[in-house]
């Protein structure tokens, strides 16, 4: 005779249970960088509030049903020594608990239901009060980066956005490729970029704060590396970062030598200007360092004031951007700098990237160092 | 009973079977060509089971290596393709190629039996399902091994990605062809198991003395054939912006990204339904033969899947809450969407109501019911949830939503067909399996798949993105996609034992009676495995649980049995055709896939559609041979002593078919 397991299945499920709220508790970082259980904005605080108030109501529901459910297995569970031949009564329902059941169902679900409606005019629609000083801004979305665009000031940055805090933000999401999906989780929940689509958005920070976002839509090879930034400013960091934003920080004589005064450029002189001789070869083709303009690659133009390159996966320390510029396929797989543009049939190529220009070590370095001077 | 062949029955029996046209019908049923032309639904169902425990394995070993990638933070156990082909393939296999199949498996197998029918209404049409399932995976598979590897756009396939400038390779190529095919698989069974359970049904089984699982698989049926219309012409569509030139989905032309994910979800959500209700329908067979009750309030259990699938129908754009639908559209959804919990939960309730005052046996299948209510219990809760669209707003497309629908697929679907495996073994192969390792594989596959699936909760709501290669350590999600992998492994090692177990019971396992489980329909009334012709009577049913009846219940319930009249029992012929019709619709997908694509060897040439037409032309004349071969059919005589009980068929009856 094979021993047999007797333990009931509640036993298990219970030490399963206890294992995995032991595991959430040690593992649950709410304040972590995406975490949409710290909410910073009044959207993904009434998305928040929402989800709570579910998790409330099914975990009623759990514990009354599973409740009842645990209790019947115990209940009525076959034990040593009761007649294997006992049948039970054949019961076959009872129509009138049934239809209670369901009632009961339905009027947890309003309870649901009745916010929820609130929550989608909430998410769609800017409240009158907030939409006079409302700030907008275009988002544009790449393979894998982000192009942002601010309408009213005529100038355009890349993968980071700057906004005031405490004041609606207006963002209109567009793609130029594959779908995209804009999701700052402390701020608001995801919406789309469609390809010949106008989307909408809108955030709204209680306080200036530093943020993270991620594409959240599937958008091909190197997906996982499409992230972003938000910083929300008091107003006069803002006004000031404005001002600065639309200023030059090259000279418009084809040298791409940087306006940065000379003393401050941190690096020996030759180099820098060697980094803007590179750049003028190997990257300005799709790179503009003109504020106002928007070409193939992310805008550089103050690249030198933003805190993270490469979409937000790294932070912008030289080192990092090195690497970055040293091997971009190793950073960020398949990306366009490294392999250039191609033609719709996939064979010509319309931009040589990184991998036909075989840059040296040193004009990488050069190059690093003069986009610090892009501020 | 209607019959689906008329014309013979009511000539004399003849003495040899009469086999002419195109190429004479084979008549061995035994070895390689009987396996190849069979046309037994009992065959056809356990190639059903084994390609999809194959295929479950291989998804499988997918999900094992996305999960060893996400142990720990920026790892490159793979590349970020190699990754993005992986969880493309891992969700294309285990919904198309392994969750469908072995709910198709049990559907080919268990319900004829079910409902007293000696095979489904159209034989040589099952085995054109058979094998358009399995040369669809082979289609799907084989992207692995042509330049580029395979697809890497996701199951859902998102356009423009798939567009020929976002994902030039021939793996989406595969992929568009081989879904193609498997939808054929899935319509044909469907439209075969619609017409067998409407028509075929043994005398007295009215439909409200169906077995719930047949109730479930007729729903099914019908989702199918309502649903996969959709997905045909979107991939139809997708493959013309690829091969063709058009412009459905491509902006440049006019053409517009999100009809796509209309016509996808279309298909994509009754899909889901289609993925569960065969689940919810095992589970409903075998929490009361294991309570010794009948299931509480079946009418109002069978009205509610029916609901959930007619509902279905109205939710697909749920999936696409964030997509910018307007106000209307997105509360229409939402609210349609959270009244499926209502006959959900009733299914849940009337389980429990099931097993209230009775003789709870925790067997295996029992364990593993009951483990699917708890489970699918969870996934109902996260699906209440992201039915809001705020809430959706966070979740979609996070962790959050792997962890949903996995508990409601794995911890539902899978769970209930292992139930469902662990249940019906005796009756397919007449041998039992041991009721402790099978103990073992379910608390493994348990315990695995909560330590694997929970912590995606958490990972979900603090904010990691899906269908991300990797991810950076500040972001706190290191010990969840830790344990999430530990649980992982041991979920593949509690389904590793129990291929292991089921091999081994099937070449040593105990023989098993007819009826060991002391169930209550009407499968459980002959031969462990049955017979050829799988009643040697024709059975007159006058109850719902009829085996339960016959063993605990009064005189007038009892069933009644007619012995096959002189000509016997009429049986399906076997056939080359279905096998070779699907061999031509297979080459003529692969030459679709080369459509365009340079010749080998040669410096400038392109395939053109040569190979498209040679299949079509090997399917048309396939079709046409299978048409003309004629009915066919023969007649076989059991035993009298296998009917010794029934009473002797009337004069004018031929028998039962």
């Amino acid at each position: 005779m094979r021993p047999r397991i007797r333990t009931p299945f509640l036993v298990a499920a219970g030490i399963a249970g206890a294992l995995l709220l032991l595991l959430a508790g040690c593992s649950l970082n709410i304040e972590g960088q995406q975490s949409a259980l710290d909410p910073k904005g009044p959207i993904a605080k009434n998305q928040y509030d929402i989800f709570m108030l579910i998790l409330y109501v099914t975990l009623f529901i759990f514990v009354t049903v599973g409740g009842a459910l645990a209790w019947v297995l115990w209940k009525f569970r076959q034990r040593k020594g009761d007649d294997p031949n006992f049948i039970p009564p054949q019961s076959h329902g009872h129509p009138m608990l049934e239809m209670g059941l369901v009632i009961a169902s339905a009027a947890l679900l309003v309870i649901i239901a009745i916010p929820t409606f609130g929550g989608i005019i909430l998410k769609k629609v800017v409240p009158d009060e907030l939409l006079e000083n409302a700030v907008e801004i275009n988002a544009t979305g790449f393979q894998w980066w982000w192009a942002f665009e601010y309408p009213d000031y005529g100038f355009y940055t890349a993968n980071e956005i700057v906004f005031p805090a405490g004041r609606a933000i207006k963002i209109n999401l567009r793609s130029d490729d594959v779908i995209h999906s804009f999701w700052l989780p402390k701020l608001a929940g995801k919406v789309d970029l469609i390809p010949g689509q106008e989307n909408f958005i809108w955030i709204l920070a209680d306080e200036p704060g530093y943020f993270w976002g991620q594409c959240a839509e599937f958008c091909g090879d190197s997906h996982a590396y499409m992230l972003f930034r938000a910083i929300a400013l008091p107003e006069d960091e803002w006004e000031q970062w404005l001002e600065d934003q639309q200023r030059d920080t090259v000279k418009d004589d084809g040298s791409f030598e940087p306006l940065l005064a000379r003393e401050d450029w941190g690096y020996p002189e030759d180099k820098i200007l060697k980094g803007a001789e590179v750049f003028r070869q190997a990257c300005a083709g799709c790179h503009s360092v003109n504020p106002r303009q928007q070409t193939n690659g992310p805008n550089l133009a103050h690249f030198g004031s933003r805190t993270s390159v490469a979409a937000g996966w790294y932070e912008n320390e030289y080192d990092l951007l090195y690497k970055w510029i040293r091997e971009p396929e190793n950073v960020k797989p398949g990306n366009f700098m490294y392999r250039g543009f191609l033609d719709r049939d996939g064979r010509t190529v319309i931009m040589p990237g990184l991998k036909d220009y075989d840059l040296s070590d040193e004009e990488v370095h050069a190059v690093t160092a003069y986009l610090y001077t892009l501020r | 009973m209607a019959s689906t062949v008329e014309t013979e029955h009511h000539a004399p029996a003849p003495a040899e079977p009469v086999r002419d046209g195109i190429w004479r019908r084979p008549l061995k049923n035994t070895g390689l060509v009987g396996f190849l032309t069979t046309v037994d639904h009992k065959k056809i169902g356990i190639g059903y089971a084994v390609g999809a425990l194959f295929f479950l394995i291989l998804g499988g070993i997918e999900a094992l290596i996305i999960r060893a990638q996400l142990m720990y933070p920026e790892q490159e156990v793979i590349s970020a393709r190699t990754y993005n082909q992986l969880f493309t393939m891992h969700g294309t296999t285990m919904i198309f190629l392994a969750v469908m199949p072995l709910s198709a498996a049990f559907f080919n197998y268990i319900m004829p039996l079910q409902i007293g029918a000696r095979d489904v209404a159209f034989p040589r049409m099952n085995a054109l399902g058979l094998w358009c399932f399995l040369l669809g995976g082979v289609i799907l598979n084989l992207s692995w091994f042509f330049p580029g590897g395979a697809p890497a756009i996701g199951w859902f396939a998102y356009a423009p990605l798939t567009d020929r400038q976002y994902s030039p390779e021939m793996g989406t190529d595969f992929w568009i062809m081989g879904l193609q095919i498997l939808g054929i698989a899935s319509l044909v069974g469907a439209f075969n198991f619609i017409t067998t359970i409407v028509n075929m049904r043994a005398p007295g089984m009215s439909m409200m003395r169906l077995p719930l699982f047949t109730w479930m698989t007729l729903i099914t049926s019908f989702l199918i054939i309502l649903a996969f219309p959709a997905i045909t012409i979107a991939l139809i569509e997708l493959m013309f912006d690829r091969h063709f030139g058009t412009y459905f989905f491509n902006v440049e032309g006019g053409g517009k990204p999100i009809l796509w994910q209309h016509l996808f979800w279309i298909f994509g959500h009754p899909e889901v339904y289609i993925l569960i209700l065969p689940a919810m329908g095992i589970i409903s067979e075998i929490l009361p033969v294991f309570s010794r009750k009948p299931l509480f309030g079946y009418p109002l259990i069978v009205f509610s899947g029916a609901v959930i699938g007619f509902l279905g129908f109205a939710v697909w754009s749920h999936h696409m809450f964030t997509t910018g639908l307007g106000v209307v559209a997105t509360t229409a959804f939402a609210f349609l969407t959270m009244l499926i919990a209502i006959p959900t939960g009733v299914k849940i309730f009337n389980w429990i109501g099931t097993m209230w005052g009775g003789r709870i046996r925790f067997t295996t299948p029992m364990l593993f019911s009951v483990g699917f209510i708890w489970m699918f219990m969870m996934g109902g809760f996260t699906g209440i949830m992201h039915s809001s669209p705020p809430v959706d707003a966070q979740q979609q497309d996070t962790y959050f939503v792997v962890a949903h629908f996995h508990y409601v697929l794995i911890g539902g679907s899978i769970f209930a067909l292992f139930a469902g495996m662990y249940y019906w073994f005796p009756k397919v192969t007449g041998r039992l399996m041991d009721d402790f390792v099978g103990k073992i594989v379910f608390y493994l596959m348990f315990i695995g798949f909560n330590l694997a699936f929970f912590p995606m909760h958490i990972l979900g709501m603090t904010g990691m993105p899906r269908r991300t290669h990797t991810y950076k350590s500040e972001m706190g999600w290191d010990q969840s996609n830790f344990w999430s992998t530990i649980g992982a492994f041991i979920l593949g090692i509690g389904i590793l034992i129990f291929v292991i177990q089921a091999i081994h019971a099937y070449y040593k396992g105990k023989k098993s009676p007819k009826d060991p489980w002391d169930s209550r329909t009407l499968e459980w009334d002959t031969e462990s495995p049955p017979k050829e012709y799988n009643f040697p009577y024709t059975p007159v049913i006058h109850a719902r649980d009829q085996v339960w009846e016959d063993k605990y219940g009064v005189e007038a319930k009892r069933m009644e049995k007619i012995a096959p009249g002189e000509h016997g029992i009429h049986m399906p012929d076997q056939s080359w055709w279905p096998l070779i019709t699907s061999i031509g619709l297979f080459i003529a997908c692969l030459g679709m896939v080369f459509h365009k694509q340079p010749v080998p060897m040669t410096s400038e040439a392109v395939f053109g559609l040569e190979i498209v037409i040679a299949g079509l032309l090997l399917t048309f004349y396939g079709i046409a041979a299978w048409a003309l071969e004629g009915p066919g059919g023969f007649h076989l005589h059991p035993d009298p002593a296998e009917y010794a009980d029934a009473m002797p068929a009337p004069e004018d009856d031929h028998g039962h078919h």
